[in-house]
């Protein structure tokens, strides 16, 4: 995943500066969720402004992820065996269990570089270049913008254009849709070749100052999505009418979803000056074809110390529904629906955020941040449609996370 | 979605609606003279004051929910779980 978050920001004119000047932030992040994944993220991401209005921006990311993944079957009253994705070897899962795949392992590096330059006075034109690789998914992509000034740079219009071309070799192959999990040993039926997705992103942004001490960002993004996005790790349980226990036979069969998703993203953010403290508001507003809408709020507040060092708290709520096609499981002796996930990162969930981050200036002006953070995720445990044993057992266990990250900020040449 | 997310919901949009309404009828009498400027060139400020955290977040966010993007273009995506 990567954000190309081009020219919202530090274009009212803030500055203004002509001089070469070079920032470089850093960061080091800690994520873990008791028995399920711990991930460490580095990033470096850096902007040199040319004496000519030119400013070059790069970005480095490199994640190494392990743990333990849910695979999207269901508890049962019976111990369960799966086999890996890879064919080779399986796992075994307790009764009342969630099933979680804990070989999931990856690496991830990701390159970013952009260009943006004035074309007169009030209007700048960038465009950048990304591209990623994992051991089972490679992302390539470009993105443009234009953005303009208006009103004595009070106002600013920004157009927006991306477009990715992904690919996915995951191991073990791609299995055919709604077929069933095949026992170790035995290859499971594969869809020919890596899988591809293409995206298309467009967006228009308004960046207004409204008065000394207020900003109002407002944005737009149109997302088109297209080819194969069904998570080839993922399955559902196909469980007994009654009883809610797995069926003897076939009784786990690999997910499917659309291969066209199209996303509409609201998203609006106001900055105010308190005087001392700085407050940032945002609100988001989700929506998709896949039936998916949330709406996300988030708050900072930034308590200014005096002498550089300030203490952020920072509060971020989630709402999100859930697609059409989630189900927490499939019964035996229905007919498939056209699509079903498992997954339950497509369901019903409500998401917080809540931490805090400390900054403060060390030596020449440079920033050292340090920021702790908890994010608790829950759903719906007990499902009116939980069927049988399933009525006992918790559908959607919460997942929560514990944050740590570390910042550096400097300045290479001043 | 639960009560609570349903009042969120209704303040969000009015929020944004408000933010739409009054920065489509009004910019150009908006805005404040160059040397006006003071506040609004503090650290802290800016739209995405913190972009390493806003990229290391969506990271995150984009592994654990199905919603994204909001602040730039949201892009692709990765293999993760």
């Amino acid at each position: 995943m990567r954000s190309a978050i081009i020219g919202a920001c530090g274009m009212l004119g803030l500055g203004g500066a002509t001089a070469e000047a070079t920032e470089v932030k850093t960061a080091i992040l800690g994520y873990t969720e008791p028995d399920r994944v711990t991930a460490i993220e580095a990033i470096v991401d850096g902007q040199h402004a040319f004496d000519n209005g030119k400013i070059f921006n790069f970005r480095l990311v490199y994640d190494a992820l392990t743990g333990a993944s849910a695979t999207g079957a269901a508890p049962s009253s019976l111990a369960q065996t799966f086999t890996r994705p890879s064919g080779e070897g399986s796992y075994r899962v307790a009764p009342g269990e969630t099933p979680l795949d804990d070989t999931f392992r990856d690496t991830r590096m990701a390159l970013s570089a952009g260009l943006t330059m004035p074309l007169n006075r009030v209007t700048n034109f960038s465009f950048g270049l990304y591209g990623s690789g994992e051991y089972d998914y490679v992302s390539l992509g470009a993105n443009t913008a234009l953005t303009r000034d208006f009103n004595q740079k009070n106002t600013t219009v920004a157009l927006r254009g991306a477009f990715f071309s992904d690919s996915i070799s995951p191991e073990g192959g791609r299995p055919v849709p709604f077929t069933a999990m095949p026992d170790e040993g035995i290859e499971k039926a594969q869809l020919s070749g890596d899988g591809s997705k293409t995206v298309m992103d467009l967006g228009v942004g308004l960046t207004q100052v409204l008065n000394r001490s207020t900003v109002v960002h407002l944005n737009y993004t149109y997302s088109d999505v297209n080819d194969y996005q069904t998570d080839p790790f993922k399955m559902l349980s196909v469980v007994d009418p009654v009883t809610g226990d797995p069926r003897g036979a076939d009784a786990y069969l690999y997910e499917n979803r659309p291969d066209a998703r199209t996303k509409h993203v609201l998203f609006g953010r106001v900055a105010k000056h308190l005087g001392r403290d700085i407050v940032h508001l945002s609100y988001r507003y989700f929506t998709d074809n896949w039936g998916i809408d949330s709406h996300t709020f988030d708050l900072t507040y930034r308590w200014n110390f005096g002498g550089g060092k300030y203490l952020k708290p920072h509060l971020r709520y989630s709402d999100q529904g859930a697609a059409d096609f989630h189900r927490s499981f499939l019964v035996d002796g229905e007919a498939l629906p056209e699509h079903a996930s498992a997954d339950y990162r497509l369901g019903d969930m409500q998401a917080l955020t809540y931490g805090l981050t400390h900054g403060r200036i060390v030596g020449d002006g440079h920033e050292l941040t340090v920021r702790l953070e908890y994010y608790v995720q829950s759903g719906d445990s007990h499902p009116a449609e939980a069927i049988g044993v399933l009525q006992n057992y918790d559908l959607f266990p919460t997942v929560d996370a514990l944050i740590f990250q570390v910042g550096y900020t400097f300045d290479l040449m001043e | 979605m639960t009560w609570l997310g349903k009042t969120l919901r209704a303040a969000g949009l009015m929020l944004l609606t408000g933010a739409l309404l009054g920065g489509a009828t009004g910019c150009a009498n908006l805005g404040v003279k160059p040397w006006e400027r003071d506040l609004l060139a503090e650290p802290g400020m800016e739209i995405d004051p913190d972009v390493v955290i806003t990229a290391l977040d969506e990271h995150i966010y984009f592994s654990k929910e199905a919603s994204t993007g909001g602040l730039g273009t949201a892009g692709g995506g990765c293999g993760c779980n």
